[in-house]
C-alpha cells in the first residue's frame, strides 16, 4: 500500500505546475478557433443567407424606407459560424478573440446598413443595390469581355414581374 | 511574569501562526494536484474575509450562538497547557488529563453547534463527529497515559523528559498510536468524516457563516498546530538546545515538516466511511492498549 | 431469413393478426398495434425475447391524421435489432394501458407521455407528474401542436409530489442545489441514521423546450446545434444521432470520409468524457488529486478538439448529411501523438487507483446492481456492462464507421461502482486505439452528401453508444424543411431509474458516489419538453426580505 501512495506521490510531482498565468498572460487559442463575430460592412451583399441559417436567430434582417439593415447580436450567439460559411462574399467571420464581456449590451451589435434598390415599376425597394449590381456582375463576369447592359427584369421587384408576365401571357404589353 | 510571557507566546502562536500553517498545508495540496494554488497568506485574508462578512443566523438558540466562541476559547486554554520550545505556561501535575478533556471540549462545542443548527446535514455530521470522537480520544488518552506510566507522572513535561532519556518500545508504539490520530484530530483525510464537503456539505458548519465561521475555522486550524506541536514535544523531544528562543524555533520547524507530512497523507488517500473509520480506530486502540500493556510489563 | 422476418414470424404465430407491418429491414422493423393487444406484446417482447424497451414517444399527428401516435421502442440486443411498436391513439380517448407493470423500466417514459400529450397509461403503478413544474397547470400538454412554442400560461397551484418516508425514517434532502451534483436534482433520501432507507426523486428542473423548439420553429440543419447543447459534456453524441436519425429518415448515404470523422469525434469525447468521469469520482470519495491529475491528462484532449473543430466543446461539426469540417493529414501526427501521451498517463494513473486500497475500500461492493435488476430496469451503457449486460451499441448496432473498425466491449461482471470504474477504464483505452485505427483507415473523399429534399413523414431512429449509455434519438421528418417531431432519449433517462435500486443497501456516505457512478447528466435528461418553468411574475425582493424569506422557509422545512 505504501508503495502505491508513493507512485502516486511520484506521478503528482513529475507533472509540475500546469496553471496557466492567464489573465496575467493572453489566452491561446488554437488555428480555426471560432470566437467573436466581425461583420464586413462593405462587403455585405444584404442576401440575408446568415439570418436564414442562424441556429440561435440572432440575426436580423430589417427593412426600412430604403435601407435594408443586417444586424448581429452576438449576445445570443453560439458561435457555430454557419453564417461564416454560407456568406456567398466572406463579409461574416468569426476571428479568435474569445473575451467578450462587457458591461454594455450594445457591444454585442453589429450591424450594416445598405441601400435599396427600387422597383423600375412600382417604386418599392426589392432588393438592394449591392446585390443587384452583383448580379449584374456575375450575369456577364468580366472574362466574357462582353460589355451588355442587364435585361430589364434585372431592376423589376418580383411582385410586378409576376403580374407583368401575366399580363404579357394574356396579350398585354411586354415588360416597360 | 515568566509564566504569563509564555502563556501569551504560546496563544500567540496558537492563533497567530495557525493560518499560515494552513496556508502552507493548502500550498502542499497545490503542489501534489499540479497546480499554482492559493498565496499562503491565504488563510489569514480568508479571516478576514470572513471577520467582515454578514453574520446569517439559522438559529436563535444560545448554543448555536455561543459554540463557535467557545470553542476558540477552549483551544486558547489548551495553548497554555502545552510545551512550545518551553515548558507548558500552565503545567502542573496532571496537565496530561486536563490536555484531552480540553481537546475534547473543543470538538463536543463543535458537536453543540451542529446539533444546534437543526439541519439535518450538520446533525449527520456532528452524529460523525461524535463516533469519531468515542473511538480517536480513547487512543489519544491511552497513548499519554502510557507516557505517564512510563515516566510515573502525569506532567507533560516529565513524559517528554523521560522519552528523550530512555525512548523505550512502549513509548514508539504511544508515539505511532498517536501520530495515527492526528489525522481524524486535525479533520484531514482520510478522516474528515465529519466535514466531508462532497457528502454532507461541511456537516456541522453548513449554517455558521461570517464571524461565527471564522471562529470555528480559527480554533481548527490552532487545533492542528497544537496537535502536531503536542506530537513533536512529547515523543520526538530530541533536537533541543539549552537556549530557549532556539527552542522555540526548532519546536516551529518541527510542526512544519508534520503538517506536510500530515498533508502529503491527506493528499494520497480518499475519505474513509464512518464504519471504516470505527473499525480502524478500534485496531488502534487495542495497539495503543498493547503499548500500554507492555509500558506496565516495564519494556 | 432475416432476423427481422423470423421474429415477425414468431409474433404472427403467438398473436396471429395483432401486428400490422409497416416496414422492416435488416435492422428495423416498424409495427403497428391496437392498444389491446400493447401490453401482452409488450410483454412477451421484454420477458421472452429479452428485448430491452428503450423509450416511448408520442407525437400530436392530429393536424395529418386526428390521431396521436405513440411508438415504443425496443431493441433486441444479442441480434442487434430495433423494433418499433406504433399504436394509435383517438384524440377522443386518450388513454392507452399502462406497461410499467411488465416493463418497470418505462415508468418514466409514460408519465412523460401524460405530461406532455395527456394521454393516460391506464394501470400505471405511480402516475406522478414527471417532468412538467409542479406549478404547470393541469389541463396544458406542451407537445401538442396547438401548443405555441412561446406560451407561457400563468402559475397554478403548487401540489405537493413528493413521497413522504414510512416509519420514523429522517428525510434528507439532497438537492436541488449539491456541491457534488453538478446540475440541478432534487433527491429525497430517508435516512435511519447513516443508512438509506429509502429515496425519492424529482428532477426535470432544466428544461429548456429544444423539443418543442424543433417542434415549431428550427429547420434540418439548425437543430444540430441545439441538439449538441443538450449535453455538456457529450454534444457530439446528440448532435451525431440526430442526423442519423433524419440521414436514416430521408435515406441519405453519408460519404465514407465522414464516417470516419464522425468516429474520430464521438472516440475523443469519450476519452475526454471518460477521464472527466474518472476524476469526479474521485472528487466526491474526497481524493481530489486523482479529479486534478486526472483532469490534467484530459486536457490535451480538449485542446485537440478546439483545434480540430475549432472549439473545445461545442464543436459544431455535424449537419445532415456529413459533417463540416475535415481533420486534414498534417494534423495527424499532432493527434497520434497527443493520443500516445493520453495513454502512458492515464495508464500510470489507473494502475495507481486499482492498486490504492483505501479507494478500492470506498468503490468496492457499493451501489451493486444485479444483472437481472439491471435488464428489468433497462439500465444502459458502462452501468449495464458493469452488470454483465452485453449492451455495447457500438458493437450491437455498428452506425459511423465502427462496423469496420476493430473493437472488444468491456464487460464487468461486479456490478459495483468499482466495476463500472474498470468498465469506463478499458472503454477509455478501447477509444484511444478506435481513434488511431480510424485515423489509419480514413479514406478519402468528400465529406458531405449531396441531396435534394427530405419527403415528409418518415421515421428514422438512430442509436449511439454515448459515453455515459445508449443515447436514442427519433425524428419524424416533416414538411417545410422542418422535422415534425424529434425526440431525444439520454442514456442518463434510463440509469436514473435503476437509482433507488442502488441506493437500497446503502449509506448517506455512499450516496453521492453511487449516483455519480451511473455519470448522471440531468440536463442531458430534461433537455426538452416544455418551455422552461413557467413564467412567475416577477418581484423584486429587498434583500432583508428575501433573507427573512429563506429563514421562514428553512425553519417550516424538513428538519430532523
Amino acid at each position: 500500500m505504501w508503495l502505491s501512495k508513493f507512485k502516486e506521490l511520484k506521478l503528482c510531482l513529475k507533472a509540475g505546475r500546469v496553471t496557466l498565468p492567464y489573465p496575467l498572460a493572453p489566452g491561446e487559442t488554437m488555428k480555426g478557433f471560432r470566437g467573436r463575430p466581425v461583420l464586413n460592412g462593405d462587403l455585405c451583399l444584404g442576401c440575408g443567407a446568415c439570418a436564414a441559417v442562424c441556429p440561435p436567430r440572432t440575426i436580423f434582417v430589417i427593412d426600412e424606407q430604403d435601407t435594408r439593415t443586417i444586424q448581429v447580436d452576438y449576445s445570443r450567439c453560439t458561435y457555430c459560424a454557419r453564417c461564416e460559411e454560407v456568406c456567398p462574399v466572406g463579409s461574416i467571420t468569426l476571428n479568435n478573440e474569445f473575451e467578450l464581456a462587457t458591461t454594455n449590451k450594445n457591444d454585442m451589435k453589429l450591424s450594416a446598413t445598405l441601400s435599396m434598390a427600387k422597383c423600375k415599376n412600382c417604386g418599392t425597394p426589392f432588393t438592394t443595390q449591392r446585390m443587384l449590381a452583383k448580379l449584374t456582375d456575375d450575369y456577364y463576369p468580366e472574362w466574357m469581355q462582353v460589355k451588355v447592359d442587364p435585361p430589364e427584369w434585372f431592376s423589376i421587384c418580383p411582385d410586378c414581374r409576376k403580374k407583368l408576365e401575366a399580363s404579357r401571357l394574356k396579350g398585354g404589353s411586354k415588360i416597360v | 511574569m515568566r509564566v504569563v510571557l509564555i502563556g501569551m507566546l504560546n496563544i500567540l502562536i496558537v492563533l497567530l501562526l495557525s493560518p499560515l500553517y494552513e496556508g502552507i498545508m493548502r500550498k502542499v495540496r497545490a503542489v501534489i494536484h499540479s497546480r499554482q494554488g492559493p498565496p499562503v497568506l491565504q488563510p489569514y485574508y480568508d479571516l478576514a474575509k470572513l471577520m467582515l462578512k454578514d453574520d446569517q443566523i439559522a438559529e436563535g438558540n444560545f448554543i448555536f450562538k455561543s459554540a463557535p466562541v467557545l470553542c476558540l476559547g477552549s483551544i486558547i486554554l489548551v495553548a497554555l497547557f502545552i510545551p512550545l520550545g518551553t515548558a507548558a505556561p500552565l503545567g502542573f501535575a496532571g496537565d496530561a488529563l486536563v490536555l484531552v478533556y480540553l481537546l475534547t471540549m473543543s470538538a463536543v462545542f463543535i458537536i453543540l453547534g451542529g446539533m444546534a443548527s437543526s439541519n439535518p446535514y450538520a446533525f449527520l455530521g456532528a452524529n460523525r463527529e461524535m463516533m469519531l470522537l468515542l473511538v480517536v480520544e480513547p487512543v489519544l488518552a491511552i497513548s499519554l497515559l502510557t507516557g505517564a506510566i512510563k515516566a510515573h507522572s502525569l506532567l507533560l513535561s516529565n513524559i517528554s523528559g523521560y522519552m528523550l532519556a530512555n525512548p523505550t518500545f512502549s513509548m514508539a508504539v504511544a508515539g505511532l498510536a498517536f501520530f495515527l490520530v492526528i489525522q481524524p484530530e486535525m479533520a484531514k483525510i482520510p478522516f474528515d468524516l465529519a466535514e466531508a464537503e462532497t457528502e454532507i456539505m461541511e456537516g456541522p458548519f453548513i449554517e455558521y457563516s461570517g464571524r461565527k465561521l471564522a471562529f470555528f475555522k480559527w480554533a481548527f486550524w490552532g487545533k492542528q498546530v497544537i496537535f502536531v506541536a503536542l506530537f513533536a514535544q512529547i515523543f520526538l523531544p530530541w533536537l533541543r538546545t539549552s537556549f530557549a528562543p532556539v527552542n522555540i524555533l526548532i519546536s516551529l520547524l518541527e510542526v512544519l515538516v508534520l503538517v506536510v507530512v500530515v498533508e502529503l497523507i491527506a493528499t494520497l488517500n480518499p475519505r474513509l466511511k464512518i464504519e471504516q473509520a470505527i473499525r480502524y480506530f478500534a485496531g488502534i486502540i487495542v495497539f495503543a492498549l498493547a503499548g500500554m500493556a507492555l509500558a506496565l510489563l516495564g519494556l | 431469413m432475416s432476423t427481422g422476418h423470423e421474429l415477425l414470424n414468431q409474433i404472427e404465430t403467438k398473436f396471429p393478426g395483432a401486428v400490422k407491418v409497416d416496414s422492416v429491414t435488416e435492422r428495423v422493423a416498424f409495427l403497428s398495434v391496437c392498444d389491446e393487444q400493447l401490453v401482452a406484446l409488450a410483454d412477451f417482447l421484454a420477458n421472452q425475447m429479452n428485448a430491452r424497451f428503450v423509450m416511448e414517444i408520442g407525437t400530436d399527428k392530429r393536424p395529418v391524421n386526428q390521431k396521436y401516435e405513440l411508438s415504443y421502442i425496443f431493441c433486441l440486443d444479442q441480434e442487434g435489432f430495433e423494433i418499433s411498436l406504433k399504436v394509435m391513439v383517438d384524440e377522443n380517448k386518450l388513454e392507452v394501458p399502462s406497461i410499467t407493470p411488465v416493463i418497470p423500466g418505462a415508468g418514466w417514459a409514460e408519465r412523460e407521455v401524460y405530461d406532455m400529450l395527456g394521454i393516460v397509461a391506464v394501470n400505471h403503478p405511480d402516475p406522478r407528474r414527471l417532468v412538467l413544474a409542479d406549478d404547470w397547470p393541469e389541463d396544458l400538454f406542451p407537445m401538442r401542436k396547438d401548443f405555441e412554442h412561446d406560451n407561457r400560461p400563468p402559475a397554478a397551484e403548487v401540489k405537493k409530489i413528493m413521497k413522504e418516508p414510512d416509519g420514523n425514517a429522517t428525510v434528507v434532502s439532497v438537492g436541488p442545489f449539491f456541491p457534488t451534483l453538478e446540475e440541478p436534482a432534487y433527491f429525497r433520501l430517508f435516512v435511519e441514521g447513516e443508512k438509506v432507507v429509502g429515496c425519492d426523486y424529482r428532477g426535470f428542473f432544466s428544461h429548456r423546450g429544444i423539443e418543442k423548439l424543433a417542434d415549431k420553429v428550427l429547420d434540418y440543419n439548425q437543430v444540430p446545434f441545439m441538439a449538441e447543447r443538450i449535453c455538456g459534456i457529450c454534444g457530439f453524441v446528440h448532435s451525431c444521432s440526430y442526423c442519423q436519425a433524419v440521414e436514416m429518415a430521408a435515406e441519405i448515404e453519408v460519404p465514407a470520409r465522414a464516417r470516419y470523422i464522425r468516429t474520430i469525434m464521438l472516440e475523443l469525447e469519450r476519452i475526454h468524457s471518460h477521464l472527466l468521469w474518472i476524476g469526479l469520482a474521485g472528487h466526491i470519495i474526497g481524493f481530489d488529486t486523482v479529479l486534478m491529475q486526472s483532469w490534467r491528462v484530459r486536457e490535451p484532449v480538449m485542446w485537440l478538439c478546439e483545434q480540430i473543430t475549432g472549439n473545445r466543446k461545442t464543436y459544431g461539426m455535424n449537419l445532415v448529411g456529413g459533417v463540416r469540417r475535415d481533420i486534414p493529414e498534417d494534423l495527424h501526427p499532432k493527434i497520434l501523438e497527443t493520443l500516445d501521451k493520453i495513454e502512458s498517463e492515464s495508464r500510470t494513473i489507473i494502475d495507481a487507483i486499482i492498486k490504492d486500497k483505501p479507494l478500492l475500500m470506498r468503490l468496492q461492493g457499493v451501489g451493486t446492481l444485479s444483472r437481472e435488476d439491471g435488464r428489468k430496469l433497462c439500465v444502459v451503457g458502462p452501468t449495464a456492462r458493469a452488470s454483465g449486460l452485453e449492451t455495447d451499441i457500438r458493437v450491437k448496432y455498428p452506425y459511423a464507421a465502427y462496423g469496420e473498425l476493430d473493437m472488444k466491449a468491456a464487460f464487468q461482471t461486479g456490478g459495483d461502482v468499482l466495476a463500472r470504474t474498470l468498465v469506463r477504464a478499458e472503454e477509455l483505452f478501447t477509444a484511444i486505439d478506435l481513434v488511431r485505427q480510424a485515423l489509419q483507415k480514413m479514406p478519402e473523399g468528400p465529406i458531405m452528401a449531396e441531396f435534394s429534399d427530405i419527403p415528409p413523414y418518415r421515421e428514422g431512429i438512430s442509436l449511439i453508444e454515448a459515453p455515459r449509455g445508449e443515447s436514442l434519438h427519433y425524428v419524424l421528418t416533416g414538411p417545410d424543411n422542418r422535422p415534425y417531431r424529434w425526440s431525444v432519449r439520454a442514456p442518463t433517462y434510463a440509469q436514473l431509474q435503476a437509482i433507488p435500486d442502488m441506493l437500497s443497501r446503502s449509506t448517506v456516505a455512499d450516496f453521492p458516489l453511487i449516483v455519480a457512478s451511473i455519470d448522471p447528466c440531468f440536463s442531458c435528461t430534461e433537455r426538452v419538453e416544455t418551455v422552461d418553468r413557467s413564467s412567475h411574475t416577477i418581484k423584486t425582493y429587498r434583500r432583508e426580505e428575501l433573507l427573512q424569506q429563506l429563514q421562514n422557509k428553512y425553519r417550516g422545512g424538513e428538519r430532523s
